[in-house]
């Protein structure tokens, strides 16, 4: 049978080695290092060749950073199972590396078992991913590109900085940060919800799922749209971009047929470059917000009316029985200032 | 040509679906009740039958007996709480028990042969305090086990034929605190799923301390009123072990877009909110003061229950089991399915007699 091949069908394209343009310019400490490799596999998902790359000051210090955060996670995690590999393994998901707790505030030197750890390994973990944006930048600059990936990249920092260093720093109490742990930092984000009177009234989190959601959408129509249109060429997107080809001529009569209106070759890919970029910006902002200025999303919208109010179902009265309201108050609470139905958190050690 | 990747892709596939569909315990078919109108949509899982039956069916009863004749005070010695029983009632009861707690040990679990007036087995001394807890359950708690309905408590709604309930919660062994590392979570690998595999730290705070449990804020904007998200973090491990107790979701009590808010809760959440209290009460008069009497060394074999670090929590163990929700309600909404079993066995029903019993903690503080 007849097949048409194209850069998205079968054939893994093996050519010599590619050994990249020489490096001129500012900002080339070191040669680029490694010889090239091939790999038939690699060539399924991407180029077959590995190397050479560019590591460079900022890239060292950037895989530095990160191997000594990891390190100190990774080594927290296995002390606290007493070394046993076993456990290690068992326990890995539920491990945790906690900020400090409420008591030392924005200290930054509290003991090691109380937040020493996470400190340090939040410094160097942010170091790293710092160092790393930096390299992006300037290997965009080296290349001649314009910079727009690492500012992608800098939106979802923005959403890592704001958890983990921003809010804390606004409220005033490095125990406001994440967890380091895979089921730990779950956990957090769920409690963070409860706590806050559910995120979902939080319209930034709202636009934050929208872009989300947005952006897996835009994702599936382009990349389906370059594909279908791979057997004319489609995949030279940039070619189509300025000199149309029957390519472009379909994807963009497919949409207009479709939903009566297309992107062009080159808007999509601002479309979803934005709507990637606005998810993480809107989430942080949500989160910046969450504590700071508002303390209960959900009573925040019904002030705004974003809450609907659903009749009471039969026989549940608006406030507990007295004697229920009695004990709570001997806990230090009073309804009063308070929405009726909730109580002021009062008493509660800090 | 032999394409071995969609071949492997295939198989593996395949290996993955068995593995998901063979290895995890399925509750099927899962039934939704929605308990609410259509906007806050409060949908409540019913528990599947095939697991309720089980476990939580009640033994038959002995033919009732008369309440006549001399009292079991008066003939026996040494009955001090049931001694307004008549010896037949006495007698039938006491037959009941043994089925119900130590079936396979019989009467000398307790009594010494011989001499059943006698109170030298420690099991006896607690038998006597258990059927005091039993009875001031009843008699004082109303508000929780017979809010719903008329249920009550005897000794099989936790023991269900075994002398020690078989959930209960040990308060996890103090860990030797190393210098530089934080302490972890004692989570609850007893669990069988990720459902119930929460950290357990918490539930002392709560069955037997007076922990803050508010967290959310009654305004929208602060107030200057912070709780810190460790107080959410315990009350959240905390609502996981009562919902995985009575087998229901959060929906059960609480209105999920608001779960402060008792103006949306169900009615359900108040009669929780007495549980809680029911159980501090009974760990901090009854469970706890029995600690001289209760053995205090308990063995933890290293499996299948293996614990967070191997050599703190195998072997020999110090302190007393908890009260918490599961130990009556065994996953189940009303224990034993509702049944009023202590119908049958009035003896159990009061009076109470440890009304006004001073607490042995100290007031709490009030501000």
């Amino acid at each position: 049978m007849a097949r048409f091949y194209s850069l998205y069908t079968s054939p893994v394209l093996r050519g010599p080695d590619e050994p990249g343009v020489p490096l001129t310019g500012e900002g080339n400490e070191f040669d680029r290092i490694g010889t090239p490799v091939h790999s038939l596999w690699a060539g399924r998902f991407g180029e077959t060749q590995f190397f050479p790359t560019y590591l460079g000051r900022t890239g060292l210090a950037s895989l530095f950073c990160g191997f000594i955060a990891i390190e100190i996670i990774g080594l927290n995690f296995f002390a606290s199972v007493d070394w046993s590999p076993i456990r290690f393994i068992k326990m890995l998901p539920f491990l945790r590396l906690d900020p400090p707790p409420p008591k030392y505030g924005l200290w930054v030197f509290p003991p090691l078992a109380e937040g020493g750890w996470w400190l340090m390994a939040g410094f160097f973990l942010t170091a790293s991913i710092l160092l790393w944006w930096a390299r992006m930048y300037r290997r965009a600059r080296a290349l001649g590109m314009g910079t727009h990936v690492p500012w992608a990249f800098a939106s979802a920092i923005w959403l890592y900085l704001v958890l983990g260093f921003i809010r804390p720093l606004i409220i005033g109490c490095w125990c406001e940060g994440v967890p380091f742990g895979i089921i730990p930092h779950l956990n957090w984000t769920a409690t963070f919800s409860v706590r806050y009177g559910n995120l979902y009234y939080d319209p930034f989190h709202m636009l934050s799922i929208v872009f989300l959601y947005g952006s897996t959408l835009l994702f599936a129509m382009h990349g389906g749209t370059i594909l279908a249109v791979a057997r004319f060429g489609g995949e030279r997107e940039t070619h189509e971009i300025t000199d149309r080809g029957t390519a472009a001529e379909r994807a963009a009569l497919f949409w207009r047929w479709t939903m009566g209106f297309n992107a062009t070759f080159e808007s999509v890919h601002r479309w979803i470059y934005w709507f990637a970029i606005l998810t993480t910006l809107t989430g942080g902002i949500g989160i910046l917000l969450t504590g700071t200025v508002v303390d209960n999303w959900y009573l925040w919208g019904v002030k705004h009316g974003l809450a609907p109010s659903y009749p009471q179902p039969a026989g549940i009265p608006v406030l507990p029985p007295p004697q229920v309201l009695h004990d709570m108050q001997l806990r230090g609470t009073t309804p009063g200032g308070a929405t009726p139905g909730f109580f002021l958190p009062g008493g509660s050690p800090r | 040509m032999i394409r071995t990747g969609a071949i492997l892709l295939g198989v593996a596939t395949v290996a993955a679906v068995l593995f998901l569909l063979l290895v995890p315990r399925w509750h099927w078919p899962v039934r939704g009740v929605q308990v609410s109108l259509q906007g806050p949509s409060m949908v409540q899982f019913a528990p599947t039958p095939q697991d309720l039956t089980a476990t939580n069916l009640i033994p038959a009863a002995l033919p009732p007996a008369p309440a006549v004749g001399p009292k079991a005070g008066a003939l026996y010695q040494n009955v001090q709480v049931l001694k307004d029983a008549s010896v037949p009632q006495f007698v039938r009861l006491m037959v009941t028990m043994t089925t119900w707690v130590a079936p396979k040990e019989g009467c000398g679990f307790c009594h010494e042969a011989g001499n059943f007036a006698s109170d030298q087995k420690p099991q006896k001394r607690i038998a006597r305090l258990m059927i005091r807890m039993t009875r001031h359950i009843n008699a004082a708690w109303k508000s929780h086990v017979d809010a719903n309905a008329q249920v009550g408590v005897t000794c099989y709604t936790c023991h269900r034929g075994q002398p020690v309930p078989s959930d209960v919660y040990y308060p996890s062994p103090p860990h030797p605190q190393q210098p530089f590392i934080e302490k972890q979570d004692d989570w609850n690998e007893d669990e069988v799923s990720t459902l119930g595999f929460f950290p357990r730290d918490s539930w002392g705070e709560y069955v037997l301390q007076d922990a803050p449990a508010l967290t959310q804020s009654g305004t929208a904007l602060p107030t200057g009123q912070v709780t810190a998200r460790i107080v959410t973090k315990r009350v959240y491990e905390f609502m996981i072990q009562l919902s995985n107790a009575l087998g229901v979701n959060c929906g059960f009590c609480h209105n999920s877009r608001a779960f402060g808010d008792w103006s949306q809760s169900t009615p359900y959440r108040w009669i929780a909110y007495y549980g809680i209290r029911m159980a501090r009460d009974l760990n901090r008069n009854f469970i706890v003061p029995a600690a001289h009497i209760l053995p205090q060394e308990r063995i933890i074999p290293g499996a299948p229950r293996m614990p967070m670090v191997p050599q703190r929590n195998e072997g020999p163990q110090a302190g007393n089991a908890l009260v918490i929700c599961g130990t009556c309600h065994h996953g189940v909404p009303l224990p034993l399915l509702g049944v009023n079993m202590v119908h049958d066995y009035p003896e159990l029903l009061g009076p109470d007699s440890d009304a006004g019993v001073p607490s042995p903690f100290p007031p709490l503080p009030t501000n």
